[in-house]
């Protein structure tokens, strides 16, 4: 019973996170929903798109969402503009010689925080992307002979402009694999657009009365429960099908490794959640394997690109559909 | 650095078992046959197989490597190359050098073919399919070379290769497409293989014992018939009898040119012709025609009949199927035989010894055929006996046939007859379909070379008469060396060599053969000169003793074949050319004495045997059908007669037989010559009921016929009749489009019988949510998708929106709690639950609602989106 009203408790504050995020991103429900996710799952979520599309207004909103204007009970949000001259020294921090003291202490660096906006991530140089990306997997910072935790909650959401965009480092594979979902902005709609014009200054504005609506215990407390999130063995069994089908797909050059595998469980578990449930759906497999996969595999040509993933996505659907999980064949 | 591969081991394993396996085999028997047919293969198909499989096998593990085609082939090109040349370098004797150099031409052909077969197998889709039409038509070849066409050897040419080629097709792409490291690879394979192999197995079975009868009837066409292969103990001899089926013997359905001809001094039947010279009583014999041979099946070397020869003027009924005494009559025949000048009707009474009881013979055109009654003391004789008429030509009498080979008064009798005839110039049909058809012959060579012989020897012929006795007189003429050109011969002796033409065997060649030789050679000689012609088969008639004029006795050596003419007037002219045969001039056979003194009959009623008494010897025959001093009495109703047959004899085709033979429901005729019914006359206005009642019963009667024996050979004959029927292509034809309609029908409503089966298991209650939510779901995203909304590449909760829009419906809603029911261990609440069971017949009902009646019509025509819903999407 108590397990009942917690999840309820849990689905009701999502919902709560959610439509306090739309008050300010409009026309994006399902890559709010994706940044959740990845909230929820523990991982760290990438943002790709042209500027201008919302990306830093999204991240910022969230960070006010649960940390309110001042963090007094929320969390710590800190943000980092990638440039290409920017150092690791400039992320973790480093030693400063206390002139009172006379030794040298440590200084924490902006990552030592519990949201982090890696703004424009592929614009720093290859070391820096690295440092970042290791704190990122192992939740803690090793300077010298100290090793620094991470917050509980750590989350990062980068953004990266476009590779083609001049003066970019692209993300290696390797790392690209560190974030759990990766999101296409896109434009908005023309309605939307048209909406976000009338009162251009009316978002900012909003931005800077977003609300605060949950707390940082509230947010572990939603992690927690999203590892609770019931899932059907046939859908594992859907999961382990297209992760094999990528490295099978003749326009694939590298398919997605077990870890993504793992990744895409958890990714699920936490979609179902911030999708209302306290199960996975077929839907949920639908909807999200285009954002936990396509960015860790690599593809033989562009038009491989287009369609290989939606071929294994909906050959693996159509079996989904067509199974009968009735109590008679099972 | 490795070659990439192509193929993994395991594919490799499969293409070796299941395609190369197969395929040599197959090679082995195609040429095994081929070595049956040409000699430069030596019979050695083992060994030659074994180089195709070479050759097969080691393609197959060279294009499992990437290795490119045309380079490779080259390759082994060139080795073969250099080892032909080098075989050629090295000194063996000259026989030797020669006899190893064709070995290893055959083997390189072998190993080129097989080593192409492999490459097709390991790489190309079309190849394969090539491969496999070439395989057919290697077949096809074949079969056109073998001579005995049956359809079991038909089927058993054409279903083989044709089931290798599908399955080649079949097999070569599913091992080449399939996913090589999934686990179920064996058991993918083992499924579809014994699916492919069942749809065959029925695909064939079904078609085979769907034209089962069909194909009887082609065969009986053809002339491959079964009937042949019964002759038992007669080995490779022929005759122009056969057995019966029911005992007796009769002309043969075919006349082969083949092998020898075997003769019985069997007597037949014996025959009252009542064909006189003048007003004398100089018997004027005739010979018996029983049937017409007007096709040459140049294929088989077969004299065939033709039910659909034009002007057909054979009267042929079965005198055991014609109750006693009641007549049969054809006077389409007399039209039909286009005779008009010296005709007229001619008697005949055949008594029946031993031919079987449903020939019927006569001198031609027949046109009346009456059982009659053997009289009593001659029972034990003659099994049954018929009196037929028929239109007879005075031209046709047997002095004016046969063949006088020298005997000078035949000749100058004949004289007569040519001259009557000269008066014809020129032979015109009543139409240009007759003459096309009687004048056809093949057009090859074989039959230009006898061509050629007619003319040569009718060069100096003027009138068509004329050109018939210049080639009578050719075959009686004589050589250098003052020696008879032709012989006659039961035992020609020519090998039975397949698709030689025995008659220039036997016009060129040996010149010596049988009636059917000669009868063949006429006729094709006469076509070839624009001479309609056929041959007719039955008994020739010989001047017999004086003792019983216009009685013969027919034996059966006196079966015989001849050509019959056509000239407009006369119609057609029977001419015998056989010559004499000098060996066997011996002293006539004894005749027998003649059934004479046949009673008046009163009486004869035909109906069924409704019961017997063995005490008193007396039987009820129900009839609708009696003769009564001579006048026929029919009706509706069936009236019950008693008759007393005590004295009566009892017979049956076979003869005569006892009283308690006499079963009930058996087809009897009863005849009574009783001598109290003389006096009993009709009137004018009876009916058969009121005959039957003036009658004192039991009425006597002297004799009862039984027509039909029982059921089951009554089926047997039925069978066997419809078995004889001529062939109608255009039924088959009809039998094989309405298949195909049925197989289209079935294909257009194909969507709609899946859509009711699917409705009907959506509609079942059903306890289980996810259960019942599996089928509602399936049926309706089965009938959504025939409606044309497929969900494609939408998302299961996005398609549902997407239908909701379009429909107004609460699909969400459903596959919401669907996906619950699927998916969750929770347990439903009633909300969803309810939702579940009563989702899905106002779903359907809205939907319905929604799209006109005529476009959902349209909708389910839509096979494709049937296929579409069905298919399993795969990666490309």
């Amino acid at each position: 019973m108590e397990e009942t009203i917690q999840i309820e408790q849990a689905l009701a504050n999502i919902q709560k996170l959610v439509s306090n995020i739309e008050t300010v991103i409009r026309g994006k429900q399902s890559q709010i929903k994706f940044v959740l996710t990845a909230l929820l799952a523990k991982g760290h979520v990438l943002m790709e798109d042209n500027p201008g599309t919302g990306k830093t207004v999204m991240a910022k909103t969230l960070a006010q969402s649960i940390s309110g204007p001042h963090h007094e009970h929320g969390v710590a949000f800190k943000r980092i503009q990638f440039t290409p001259d920017l150092l690791p020294m400039d992320l973790i921090g480093s030693h400063i010689f206390d002139d009172i003291k006379k030794e040298f202490v440590f200084k924490k660096g902006p990552l030592f925080c519990n949201l982090l906006l890696a703004d424009e991530i592929n614009r720093a140089s290859p070391k820096v992307q690295s440092a970042l990306l290791e704190c990122m997997a192992e939740q803690q910072i090793t300077i010298g002979e100290t090793t620094y935790p991470l917050e509980k909650l750590f989350f990062t959401i980068a953004t990266q402009n476009p590779v083609e965009t001049e003066g970019t480092y692209p993300l290696p594979n390797a790392q690209l694999d560190r974030f759990f979902i990766k999101i296409y902005f896109g434009y908005v709609d023309e309605a939307t657009e048209l909406d976000i014009y009338r009162d251009y200054l009316g978002i900012q504005n909003n931005l800077n009365h977003v609300k605060q609506v949950l707390t940082m215990n509230e947010i572990l407390f939603l992690q927690q429960e999203t590892e609770k999130v019931s899932i059907h063995d046939e859908l594992v069994t859907a999961v382990r099908n297209i992760v094999r089908d990528t490295r099978q797909h003749p326009e694939i050059t590298l398919g997605a490794s077990t870890r993504s595998g793992i990744t895409f469980l958890k990714c699920l578990k936490a979609y179902a959640l911030v999708s209302g449930r306290t199960f996975v759906t077929e839907d949920d497999i639908h909807d999200i394997t285009q954002a936990v996969l396509d960015h860790r595999l690599i593809y033989r040509t562009k038009e491989g690109k287009q369609k290989a993933l939606t071929q294994i996505l909906h050959k693996e659907m159509d079996r989904l559909r067509k199974l009968n999980l009735g109590k008679g064949n099972v | 650095m490795p070659i990439g591969k192509v193929h993994s081991l395991k594919k490799l394993i499969f293409q070796v078992l299941l395609l190369a396996l197969p395929t040599v085999a197959f090679m082995c028997v195609v040429l095994w046959r081929l070595n049956n047919f040409y000699t430069i293969l030596q019979n050695e198909w083992l060994s030659q197989g074994l180089y195709f499989a070479a050759g097969c096998v080691l393609a197959l593990i060279t294009y499992r490597y990437r290795f490119r085609f045309v380079t490779t082939t080259l390759l082994v090109f060139l080795a073969n190359l250099v080892i032909y040349r080098s075989l050629q370098v090295i000194n063996f004797g000259e026989f030797d050098s020669f006899y190893i150099s064709v070995k290893f031409y055959i083997f390189f052909i072998l190993f080129t073919t097989g080593w192409l077969a492999g490459y097709a197998f390991s790489r190309s889709k079309y190849l394969t399919i090539a491969w496999s039409a070439l395989v057919l038509i290697a077949q096809i070849v074949l079969i056109a070379k073998t001579s005995d066409i049956t359809v079991n050897a038909l089927v058993g040419g054409i279903v083989p290769p044709l089931a290798y080629a599908f399955y080649m097709i079949y097999t070569a792409g599913l091992i080449r497409n399939l996913n090589e490291e999934e686990s179920s690879f064996f058991k993918v394979i083992g499924k579809r293989l014994s699916i492919f192999a069942l749809i065959l197995l029925l695909l064939f079975a079904g078609i085979l014992s769907l034209f089962k009868a069909s194909f009887r009837a082609v065969e009986k066409e053809w002339g491959g018939s079964s009937q042949t292969e019964k002759k038992e103990g007669k080995g490779d001899s022929e005759s122009m009898t056969q057995q019966g089926k029911n005992g007796g013997v009769e002309n043969k359905d075919q006349s082969k040119l083949s092998g020898s001809l075997s003769k019985d001094k069997q007597l037949l039947f014996v025959a009252r012709l009542d064909h006189f010279f003048g007003s004398t009583n100089i018997p004027n014999p005739l010979y018996f025609t029983n049937r017409y041979y007007t096709k040459f099946d140049t294929a088989t070397q077969t004299f065939e009949t033709d039910a659909n020869m034009p002007y057909n003027d054979l009267f042929n009924p079965d005198p055991s199927q014609i109750p006693l005494y009641f007549k049969k009559t054809d006077n389409n025949v007399i039209k039909q035989s286009l005779g008009t000048l010296n005709r007229q009707v001619v008697t005949t009474e055949v008594y029946n010894v031993n031919l079987a009881p449903e020939t019927f013979l006569a001198p031609s055109t027949a046109f009346y055929c009456q059982p009659v009654s053997v009289p009593k003391e001659f029972k034990k004789q003659y099994r049954s006996a018929y009196q037929a008429k028929m239109w007879v030509s005075d031209l046709n009498s047997a002095y004016f046939i046969y063949n006088p080979a020298g005997n000078a008064e035949l000749e100058s009798f004949q004289q007569e007859r040519f001259e009557t005839l000269r008066q014809v110039k020129a032979i015109e049909g009543p139409d240009k379909t007759f003459m096309d058809y009687y004048t056809y012959m093949p057009s090859n060579a074989d039959y230009k070379r006898i061509g050629d012989l007619a003319r040569e020897v009718t060069q100096n012929a003027e009138t068509p008469i004329d050109k018939i006795i210049a080639i009578r007189d050719y075959f009686t003429s004589k050589d250098e060396f003052n020696q008879p050109l032709f012989k006659y011969s039961d035992n020609p002796g020519i090998p039975g060599m397949p698709s030689a033409s025995k008659l220039n065997y036997f016009l060129f060649e040996n010149r010596k053969g049988y009636c059917a030789y000669f009868a063949g050679a006429t006729l094709f000689m006469l076509r070839s000169l624009g001479i309609p012609s056929r041959v007719a088969a039955g008994f020739s008639t010989t001047d017999r003793s004086s003792k019983n004029p216009g009685w013969y006795w027919f034996y059966q050596d006196q079966a015989h074949a001849w050509v019959q003419v056509y000239f407009q007037g006369y119609g057609w002219i029977d001419f015998d050319t056989t010559i004499p045969d000098v060996n066997t001039q011996q002293a006539s056979q004894p005749d027998g004495t003649p059934p004479t003194d046949i009673p008046a009959t009163y009486l004869v009623v035909e109906g069924e045997v409704v019961s017997t008494d063995t005490i008193k010897k007396q039987v009820t025959i129900r009839t609708a059908k009696i003769l009564y001093h001579d006048s026929e009495f029919v009706s509706k109703a069936l009236v019950h007669i008693l008759t007393d047959a005590s004295l009566a004899s009892i017979s049956a085709d076979t003869g005569e037989v006892k009283f308690n033979s006499l079963i009930r429901g058996m087809q009897v005729t009863a005849v009574s010559h009783a001598e109290v019914l003389k006096t009993i006359y009709t009137k004018p206005k009876d009916s058969l009921t009121s005959v039957i009642s003036r009658l004192k019963e039991p009425v006597p009667v002297d004799e009862i016929k039984i027509r039909k024996k029982d059921e089951k050979k009554e089926q047997q004959k039925q069978t066997a009749k419809k078995d004889e029927e001529t062939i109608n292509w255009l039924n088959i034809l009809y039998a094989v489009l309405f298949s195909i309609a049925g197989l289209g029908l079935l294909l257009l409503f194909m969507p709609l019988l899946i859509w009711w089966w699917l409705n009907s298991k959506a509609k079942r209650a059903c306890a289980d949510p996810a259960e019942k939510g599996y089928h509602v779901n399936r049926a309706l995203l089965y009938y959504l998708g025939q409606m044309g909304y497929p969900y494609d590449q939408l998302s299961p909760g996005s398609y549902a929106a997407s239908i909701d829009q379009a429909f107004g419906t609460s699909l969400t809603q459903f596959h919401l709690s669907y996906q619950k029911a699927k998916y969750s261990k929770a347990a439903l609440s009633e909300s969803d639950l309810s939702g579940l069971q009563n989702f899905y017949q106002p779903f359907i009902k809205t939907v319905k609602a929604r799209i006109p009646l005529k476009q959902r019509i349209k909708h389910f025509l839509n096979l494709y989106r049937t296929l579409h819903y069905f298919s399993k999407p795969k990666l490309s």
